[in-house]
């Protein structure tokens, strides 16, 4: 600042001309010149420094402001609460349901048919269609208990976890331009082992947000190389653990809810060491902390830097080693049983993801202004996943044993139709890209003779999207992250897919399902095999007809399937 | 009881219309005022058209739109004059030149981002990748959504050869209609089997609809059904014959030139006849840190012929006016030559690079912006993508200050734009 002063005093006198320049042999303008040169750079080294004390300032300030008062609305104190089995959580679901349809005189659907709740329970839980001989099964099965048997059957297959891993796969990874290189499979294989061992939902949650090592031997860790910067960390485990949407607190304070700025950068604190490696071609994919990460590209603001960490909304001290891993100490904070978002998160999303809805919308942003639906019944539910061990088998298994989750998915005519949150009747679902795949392959999958699929494999792309599944999904994902599953919202492409394309319109595919079978009975395999229930008299009239009346009879049943694969009830989850 | 936090929408609107009186006590009169808030544009004017002709890698300015003979990596192609006195462009792009008095070239492009995929996002959105965690929509899928037909049979944004950016936030219903091989037409258009066969499928289908309809009677069925309608109707249209190449006279398919972009390029025009607004045709191969002379010459050989014969047959048939032409690609390339590799090249370059741009009602013969004796500091006329994508936006009918809707945030189409439309009009 001196040496500021002291120039442009020179500068002013040597202009104005009082001063003569002795010693030196330059001409003035040369000297004049030089002097104002060193004037500018003094100037910009001035202002740098302004600016830097302005940003300390600032930090210092929010610093000060954080540590005087309470910011926002702290959420309620959480206490895990054991209701019981699975049996005993039905019902309690089911008593607080029933109590708000009484209490507003609205009537409640009747059950789901058989056929309404096998292919329902089967995709909702283990993400395909059951096959026509499963599906008659359990149609002509007479015991009063067959759901149950049903329900424990599917919670116990391999595609329980598979199924639940697509559906992480969504939240978890985001595809940006610079992922191209590192696989996801292994994550996705993990998950899904993850989820059909029935690990503890606080273990493996607290496994993903404090993944360490390469990605050979923590496959956990492809969930930050995916989210690679300390932004997308925080606004992932914030949406995907606590169930609350700060991402908008990241530039501003919340325009409505009242998340602050300063909270979500002393959340992100917890990020500050990751250092993410290997992303570049012949690397070996891995994430670390370290005291000075190498920070790619975007930098960080200076007083986003300067924050104190602290938990969200929680005044709890925060002691963290000076060296080494800090994220296992968010970890712990929130997959603790009394977090007072944790269990609530899950069980809103679980919820969401089997009745379409959640009991707090939209599922993720459970924030201090959101309202549950029945805000009883998400204390209770979410205080005995806390108690239960964080049980998510058990969690599924009471919610699919509500009568709940059991109602038809037919409208009942009255106001309940209109509101999806009374759950007066469940709510109609859209298949999912990989429930489409799935679903749709196991039918017409093993009609294509290798020679064909050989040559398919030849002409794709190389790289993730060399898988056929992988792109299919892409492709009915139609460019969004993940699939919605309470909107239909696919184009035409899709549409001309499912219609033409060669190999799902393979002639020997009808074949294959009806096997020796004709007549009524090839009609009633086909009905079975696409939508799991026998077809109605009428429809067996309309579809005899249509079969006698076609050059051939295969050539009518493929028409048959055909119309059976494209029309909405296939795709539609009742 | 009325719940404040309602299925999908948020509370925004909630907060929004609350305050504006609109307090209604039912829920489905709520859907009813949400959904006349979201109705589509009305279209006024002349319906407008805009291709764009997508150089992916980042073309060098200084040896196609921008050249400096006089400077210090002046490169091997000399300037030549074209029909707009006082532009000179590359010596292998004559037929544009002869063009030129019906465009423009913006040579003082400076955006941020050097890196492919980034910059590519920018210049297709005008916002950065991952700003503020949302997923923003590309120009073709704006243009699809604002000045779209939303009852038309063919989709209103197709992308030829490249994988082009998506709708992002505005949602799958404006998603490209993607063309991998324009030789070989739409994927899928074709029916299986014979068009006796394929009517008396979908009478069936039409039967197992009606009847699940009037049991389920859920707005899913309806739209699954609005959208085999279009796909059938897309099969069985005269528009669709657009994406057939082969019924283009082969004298006239020859003036495009051969080979996947020249295809894409004729069927981009096919298109624009049968009033698809927003057509992006990929040409790759323009990152060139190494051989740069070469590529370039035999890229922009695959170029001027096809971009050419797409302006002047626009012009043929009367559509030039409405129809806007854009040449660009993600940055252009160092202005010094590196000796790096085998044959020299030049690297990334987004502080200052050159687009070009034809037709759209735009007085021809003109340059906006200039670069110094070197090509490697624009002195005037700096233009951000976001500039640029607001001036095309005023071209062809776009109110770029409009906001749609994110997650409940309201995102205006450009953000922050010092558009240059009046330099062009």
């Amino acid at each position: 600042m001196r040496s500021l002063r002291h120039l442009q005093f020179a500068a002013f006198a040597l202009i104005s001309g009082f001063v003569v320049t002795g010693a030196s042999a330059q001409p003035p303008n040369k000297a004049k010149q030089q002097i104002r040169k060193q004037l500018m750079e003094a100037q910009k080294k001035a202002d740098a420094q302004k600016k830097r004390d302005e940003d300390r300032k600032k930090a210092e300030q929010l610093k000060i402001e954080l540590g005087k008062k309470e910011t926002g609305t702290k959420p309620e104190p959480f206490t895990p609460k054991r209701i019981g089995d699975p049996v005993a959580v039905a019902a309690v679901i089911d008593r607080e349901i029933d109590a708000k349809l009484k209490a507003d005189s609205i009537t409640a659907g009747e059950r789901s048919t058989d056929a309404e709740f096998l292919r329902r329970a089967y995709l909702d839980l283990t993400g395909i269609i059951p096959t026509a001989a499963k599906a008659r099964q359990f149609l002509d099965d007479r015991s009063p208990n067959k759901r149950e048997k049903l329900i424990d059957e599917l919670l116990a297959s391999s595609n329980f976890g598979k199924h639940a891993s697509d559906i992480w796969m969504g939240l978890l990874v985001t595809r940006t331009s610079d992922q191209r290189r590192i696989s996801f499979d292994p994550l996705r294989e993990w998950l899904a082992s993850q989820f059909n061992e029935n690990k503890p939902w606080n273990q493996i949650a607290s496994d993903l947000i404090a993944a360490e090592g390469t990605q050979e031997k923590n496959p956990a860790v492809t969930y930050y190389l995916s989210n690679n910067t300390v932004d997308k960390m925080t606004d992932s485990v914030s949406k995907l653990f606590l169930g609350v949407s700060i991402q908008c607190a990241q530039c501003h304070d919340h325009k409505f809810e009242d998340w602050k700025q300063s909270e979500y950068w002393s959340l992100a604190q917890f990020f500050m060491r990751v250092q993410v490696g290997g992303l570049q071609q012949n690397g070996t994919p891995s994430i670390e902390e370290v005291k000075n990460p190498n920070r790619r590209r975007i930098p960080l603001p200076e007083d986003a830097k300067a924050m104190p960490v602290r938990y969200l909304r929680d005044s709890t001290p925060v002691s963290l080693p000076d060296d080494g891993a800090i994220r296992p100490t968010l970890a712990k904070w929130v997959t603790k049983p009394t977090n007072p978002y944790f269990a609530k998160a899950m069980v809103n999303r679980v919820w969401s993801q089997l009745f379409g809805t959640g009991l707090v919308n939209p599922v993720d942003d459970m924030g201090p202004n959101a309202i549950a639906s029945h805000p009883e019944l998400m204390k209770a539910l979410a205080a005995n996943f806390a108690a239960d061990q964080f049980d998510l088998k058990n969690l599924v298994r009471a919610i699919v044993l509500s009568n709940a989750y059991q109602r038809s998915g037919k409208p009942t005519g009255g106001e309940g139709d209109d509101d999806p949150q009374r759950f007066a009747r469940m709510a109609v679902k859209v298949m999912t890209p990989e429930q489409l795949y799935d679903s749709t392959f196991s039918l017409v999958g093993s009609a294509i003779n290798p020679q064909a699929r050989a040559r398919m494999a030849a002409n794709l792309p190389k790289g993730p999207l060399a898988d056929p599944r992988e792109r299919f999904v892409n492709f009915f994902l139609a460019g969004q992250e993940m699939a919605n599953t309470t909107e239909y919202e696919v184009g035409i492409p899709q549409a001309l897919k499912l219609m033409n394309s060669r190999q799902l319109g393979n002639p020997a595919a009808v074949r294959k399902l009806i096997g020796s079978k004709s007549g009524k009975d090839a009609i009633e395999e086909l009905y079975l095999a696409t939508l799991s229930r026998r077809p109605t008299e009428e429809e067996m009239k309309s579809m005899t007809a249509y079969v006698s009346s076609a050059p051939t009879a295969m050539e009518g049943y493929g028409d048959v399937l055909w119309a059976l694969l494209n029309c909405s009830e296939y795709t539609l989850v009742r | 009881m009325f719940s404040a936090t309602l299925q999908g929408r948020t509370r925004r609107d909630v907060l929004r219309l609350a305050t504006a009186g609109a307090f209604a006590p039912s829920l489905s009169g709520w859907m009813k005022v949400l959904a006349s808030h979201t109705a589509g544009p009305e279209t006024k004017g002349k319906h407008k058209s805009c291709v764009l002709l997508w150089l992916d890698g980042g073309p060098s300015h200084k040896d196609t739109f921008d050249l400096k003979p006089d400077s210090k990596g002046a490169g091997e192609f000399k300037p030549i004059a074209t029909s707009a006195s006082g532009i000179e462009i590359s010596e292998h792009l004559p037929k544009l030149a002869k063009l030129m008095h019906h465009g423009a070239i913006v040579r003082g492009m400076n955006t941020p981002e050097g890196a492919h995929g980034r910059a590519k996002y920018y210049a297709h959105t005008g916002y950065r990748e991952g700003q503020g965690g949302v997923v923003y929509p590309s120009l073709g899928s704006i243009a699809a959504s604002e000045i779209g037909r939303p009852d038309a049979s063919v989709p209103n944004f197709v992308a030829i050869g490249g994988r082009s950016y998506g709708s992002g936030f505005l949602g799958p219903k404006h998603q490209p209609l993607l063309v991998q091989t324009p030789d070989r037409g739409v994927e899928d258009l074709k029916a299986l089997v014979s068009e006796k066969q394929f009517e008396k499928r979908v009478g069936l289908l039409k039967e197992m609809e009606s009847a699940f309809h009037r049991e389920q009677k859920t707005d899913l069925v309806v739209e699954h059904k609005t959208n085999y309608d279009r796909a059938v109707k897309l099969m069985q249209s005269k528009e669709a014959k657009a994406f057939d190449l082969s019924l283009e006279p082969s004298a006239n398919r020859s003036k495009y030139g051969s080979g996947a972009f020249s295809d894409g390029v004729l069927m981009a025009r096919r298109l624009v006849e049968v009033g698809v607004p927003f057509v992006e045709v990929s040409l790759g191969g323009w990152d060139t840190h190494d051989n740069n002379f070469d590529r370039v010459k035999s890229l922009s050989g695959r170029l001027d012929s096809p971009a050419a014969a797409l302006i002047e047959d626009l012009k043929d048939r009367g559509l030039l006016d409405s129809t806007l032409v854009i040449i660009m690609g993600e940055f252009g390339r160092t202005p010094h030559i590196n000796t790096r590799g085998a044959k020299p090249g030049r690297d990334h370059f987004p502080r200052a690079w050159s687009l070009a741009m034809f037709g759209g009602g735009i007085k021809g013969g003109r340059v906006v912006g200039k670069t110094d004796k070197e090509g490697s500091e624009v002195v005037e006329g700096k233009t951000t993508a976001q500039d640029f994508l607001a001036t095309v936006c005023e071209l062809i009918g776009i109110d770029h200050t409009k906001k749609n809707e994110a997650n409940g945030r309201p995102i205006q189409i450009v953000d922050k734009p010092k558009p240059f439309t009046k330099l062009l009009t």
